[in-house]
């Protein structure tokens, strides 16, 4: 299989950076695309040019490390996926695919692909943890928490937190990021001594990061590998706003 | 400025707009009766609208949300570039998200042209006497009617009307569910029966207040 890549090249966040063509054959159709991105990789080293500088941890969609923009799409064409599970079998043989780096003022780029999300370990230390001394694991059962709860606050739990509503949201807002971990604590008990004093700290350092506002596209919810629902956004506003009114 | 505060604003008054909609396209099927009866009403009920001191208070209301919608979106576009100064050399957004949520400022604009136009040829004209006069009816009611039904028989004026309705239709679609959620509505099930009124509510409105001017010009 044979496909050409271009992709985005840039130094630093300091330069311009722009788009650079490269022609790779040898490829099969079972690899992944950052398998693919290892082999031009290794063809760059032999010609003794620069290698593409990407992300990536796990490789088996669980981490959030890996994430670019793969012909128009946070993540490539499919929905709820990341990078490292797209594979070469979604694209044709000859194809064109141009991958470009998340694009946020938030995120700038610190080398070709690589983007600082280090905005969104400012918004944790918010308030995106419980601040109680847990000591050892406590008993399961001593506090009880219904099924439905425990649902809603893991669905929360599963962002993984690569950077993909940002990326895809025309505004790169990171109100599905923020959202998510505000929700996750917030609906479970544990949290909720802290409750208003998180949405407040959290949504107040989402806000000096830089992101855009929340226009309920619902593109996030499409590219986010967790799936995670747009109805946590509104979730947040109802608590943002309980917060200011009562906390 | 806090995020939430400017899109709570939009939010806000693109609501009222939305209720006031309603009160107008109720009083635009007044149109559709014959036009004896029709000529009657409908100046009786804009008398009634422009003596009545709380229609005046609502009226203040109405400007000012309007203005307050625009320069509070304006604020809210200008901070979004700003979050996003760099495009994607390709960006297949269409394969995500709806077309009207990705572009509600451009539909705004069309939206806004239309609100200017309508304002000059009925508001500018009955309520501040600008341009040519506007007599009295049977009844001795300024004849507003009598303005409406001239107008909607210009043909120019008339595809004008009923084709930016088309805008509003998609832009108010977007902007009822959307803003109820910026509001903090998040009850899931509630969402899924909010998209379904939002795209009724906004058929409604676009097909209403498109179709009777075509009604009235072929009557």
């Amino acid at each position: 299989m044979r496909v050409r890549f271009r992709i985005w090249r840039q130094d630093n966040a300091r330069v311009k950076g722009g788009f650079r063509d490269y022609e790779v054959d040898g490829l099969n159709e079972d690899m992944s695309l950052l398998e693919a991105l290892d082999h031009l990789n290794e063809q760059l080293v032999l010609r003794d040019e620069k290698v593409v500088a990407f992300e990536y941890d796990c490789r088996e969609g669980i981490c959030g490390q890996c994430g670019v923009f793969v012909n128009g799409r946070a993540h490539g064409p499919h929905a709820n996926m990341t990078t490292c599970q797209l594979h070469l079998r979604s694209f044709a043989d000859g194809d064109t695919i141009t991958i470009e780096p998340w694009r946020a003022a938030a995120f700038p780029v610190i080398k070709d692909l690589i983007v600082d999300r280090s905005a969104f370990d400012r918004i944790i230390r918010q308030g995106g943890y419980i601040s109680a001394k847990t000591g050892t694991a406590p008993e399961a059962n001593a506090i009880p928490v219904g099924k439905e709860v425990a649902d809603r606050a893991m669905d929360a739990a599963a962002c993984i937190g690569c950077g993909a509503c940002v990326a895809t949201c025309k505004n790169s807002s990171a109100a599905l990021f923020t959202a998510a971990k505000i929700n996750h604590l917030n609906t479970l008990p544990q949290g909720k001594p802290e409750q208003h004093r998180r949405v407040s700290d959290m949504v107040q350092q989402m806000e000096e990061e830089g992101f855009g506002h929340c226009s309920f596209t619902g593109a996030c919810e499409v590219e986010c590998p967790e799936g995670i629902s747009v109805a946590n956004i509104a979730e947040m506003n109802a608590r943002y706003l309980k917060a200011k009114l009562f906390g | 400025m806090s995020l939430f505060l400017r899109k709570w604003m939009v939010a806000l008054t693109g609501l009222f707009l939305c209720i006031f909609l309603v009160v107008h396209l109720s009083a635009n099927c007044i149109l559709l009766l014959p036009e004896a009866v029709a000529r009657g009403m409908y100046n009786a009920y804009s008398t009634l609208l422009r003596e009545s001191p709380l229609i005046k208070v609502v009226a203040y209301a109405l400007y000012l949300s309007i203005i307050l919608h625009v320069v509070f979106a304006l604020l809210v576009t200008i901070r979004n570039r700003r979050a996003k100064p760099t495009p994607y050399a390709v960006n297949h957004h269409g394969e995500n998200s709806q077309w009207a949520a990705q572009n509600m400022g451009l539909i705004g604009i069309f939206i806004l042209v239309f609100i200017v136009v309508h304002l000059a040829n009925f508001w500018a004209r009955i309520k501040l006497g600008m341009g040519e006069g506007v007599g009295l009816d049977a009844q001795g009611y300024v004849d507003v009617y009598a303005v409406t039904s001239s107008l909607f028989h210009n043909p120019y004026y008339v595809a004008f009307y009923s084709l930016l309705m088309i805008p509003l239709g998609f832009h108010l679609h977007h902007g009822l569910k959307s803003s109820l959620k910026t509001l903090g509505f998040y009850h899931r099930s509630g969402l899924r029966v909010l998209a379904r009124v939002s795209l009724f509510y906004a058929l409604i409105m676009s097909v209403g207040f498109g179709v009777i001017p075509i009604i009235v010009y072929f009557k």
